[in-house]
């Protein structure tokens, strides 16, 4: 449905987006990972449209972008890290304002459904400046929604917020992603992108580094899977036990006895009777998609 | 049309949610109002005067001796409002990234911009229509020219306009009100000397002066010549600055 192609970015001489192209389809939702200034804010802008690409293309079902703005943002509902919003105007006003830009036909319908489901009812009549940051989060993604988008790009939709209203925002995000919509979803919380999306797309200093479904990415990491090992009594023979079992590659003793090991293999049962000795007190080593993130972020230094 | 009368609405409310509107506002009506009692009451005294002297009376004319000198005031309040009315109209939305709804919505640069534009001409549409009392009253103290007053009120609405084009494109160049105000008004205030300097120079120069200066070209509006020429010339003034701040909010996409 989306395809990025080939898009470079320059900004005067500095490279924000390298060559970067990669697919989304139709109700897929993809997590868009990458260390801040990696240049995935200047992607998604570059897909909304609101920013021209120096070279390349990102079409929407075919249709270019840059040469059929209108249509194409109709189709897409997009909230920035920074929500767009007029601090002047009330909830209702501004959701109502977005809804005429839109160019929705039920203004008032559209925006008292999106309001609701958003959960701004109670503050509706209030003045945007004075909601609190959560609140405000939700007003943008009100403005995102209000068209009823197919696709919907979500850049960093938990900044700034404190743990209760990112809970909040991350229940409204299940219920899109319930909803059948094509999402490209940025955030730092890869714990959600886990649990939300079915595939990711990772960014680092504006080149695309790794793509693809998760799963898939967690299997190509298994020739350095991480296990983490805590025993009772640390020592330098424990060290030395965990080092000796074959297809472990690295240790990487943390304080309160914790080992970090980079293994090749599926190797923790041998893990474990080496650390038994030593008082074996816990031992996990799933594949994360943290680890494929560190992994893939840090080769490029 | 549609998204340029959204744009244009949203401006005119986001002018009365301010403090800026209403300072503005007050400004304009408290200096004119001021304006016209002083005015009104001096040709009253004058009139009275004359009245003794029966040559001078005929000389005394109601559009000449106040309806013009009264309009001519209102130019320079319009100088000070039109740069604080214009300065938040794009640099506002950068800074507070609101100016990204518009961009991610299916509106275009030239319904932006044209939208923006409005939005500050329906506010002074607002302020002017306050003063249609002003009017009022002179015609029932005294005999004005109603083709006058109509022109007159043509020609501020013309220069508020024009100077309102101006404020707005440097609105779009910073993201800084502050700069986008006295940008805005140190403009404004050379294009308002050029007019005392095509007096004191001599030959093409002063005519060149004189072609560029905004308020020179409102005497004969306010004699209630209507000549298409300074239509045109206001209309490609403002077409201009227009122009200048499509290209500069198109730009906004590239950087």
């Amino acid at each position: 449905m989306i395809r990025v192609e080939k898009v470079t970015k320059r900004y005067g001489a500095t490279l924000a987006v390298d060559n970067a192209s990669f697919e989304v389809a139709k109700g897929e939702v993809v997590g868009f990972l990458g260390p801040n200034g990696a240049g995935k804010t200047t992607t998604m802008r570059i897909i909304t449209g609101s920013l021209g690409a120096t070279e390349g293309e990102v079409s929407l079902d075919g249709k270019d972008v840059a040469a059929h703005p209108r249509e194409t943002k109709a189709r897409i509902g997009y909230l920035p890290e920074v929500p767009p919003l007029y601090g002047d105007m009330t909830v209702r006003n501004y959701v109502r304002f977005a809804a005429r830009l839109k160019g929705v036909e039920d203004i008032k319908g559209a925006t008292e459904k999106v309001v609701a489901k958003v959960g701004l009812t109670k503050v509706a009549h209030r003045i945007v400046d004075h909601l609190s940051k959560g609140y405000r989060q939700r007003v943008g993604l009100a403005q995102a929604l209000v068209h009823d988008p197919e696709v919907l790009i979500l850049d960093e939709p938990y900044s700034g917020l404190d743990p209760a209203q990112r809970v909040e925002i991350r229940e409204l995000l299940e219920q899109l992603v319930n909803e059948n919509r094509t999402i490209i979803l940025s955030t730092h919380v890869l714990a959600d992108i886990e649990a939300l999306a079915q595939k990711v797309v990772i960014i680092n200093a504006g080149k695309i580094v790794g793509q693809g479904p998760i799963q898939e990415l967690l299997a190509g990491m298994m020739d350095r899977r991480r296990v983490v090992v805590q025993v009772k009594k640390p020592c330098e023979e424990a060290l030395a036990a965990l080092s000796a079992v074959e297809s472990v590659l690295e240790v990487d003793p943390d304080p309160g006895g914790v080992y970090n090991l980079i293994t090749s293999d599926e190797c923790r049962a041998a893990v474990a009777s080496a650390a038994v000795p030593f008082g074996l007190l816990a031992l996990s080593g799933e594949g994360r998609l943290e680890d494929v993130y560190l992994h893939l972020t840090r080769k490029q230094k | 049309m549609r998204n340029i009368l959204a744009i244009a609405q949203r401006e005119v409310r986001a002018y009365f949610a301010t403090p800026v509107g209403w300072i503005c506002m007050f400004g304009f009506l408290a200096l004119s109002g001021l304006f016209f009692a002083l005015f009104t009451m001096l040709y009253a005294e004058e009139a009275a005067n004359q009245t003794f002297n029966p040559y001078m009376g005929n000389q005394l004319n109601m559009d000449e001796y106040l309806v013009a000198p009264f309009w001519g005031n209102t130019y320079i309040i319009l100088l000070f409002i039109c740069p604080g009315l214009t300065m938040r109209l794009f640099a506002e939305d950068v800074k507070s990234r609101s100016m990204e709804l518009l961009l991610t919505s299916p509106v275009s640069t030239m319904e932006i911009v044209l939208g923006k534009y409005l939005g500050a001409m329906g506010y002074i549409t607002v302020i002017l229509a306050c003063t249609l009392h002003y009017p009022a009253i002179w015609f029932w103290l005294g005999d004005p020219d109603p083709g006058v007053m109509a022109s007159s009120y043509l020609a501020v609405f013309l220069l508020a306009g024009s100077y309102c084009a101006v404020g707005m494109m440097f609105s779009a160049f910073t993201s800084n009100q502050i700069v986008s105000v006295v940008l805005s008004f140190g403009t404004l205030l050379v294009l308002w000397i050029l007019g005392w300097g095509s007096e004191l120079a001599g030959g093409t120069l002063s005519e060149i002066l004189e072609f560029a200066s905004l308020v020179n070209r409102m005497e004969s509006l306010t004699k209630g010549l209507v000549h298409s020429k300074d239509l045109i010339y206001y209309f490609s003034f403002i077409g201009f600055f227009l122009w200048v701040t499509y290209q500069r909010v198109e730009a906004y996409r590239w950087r």
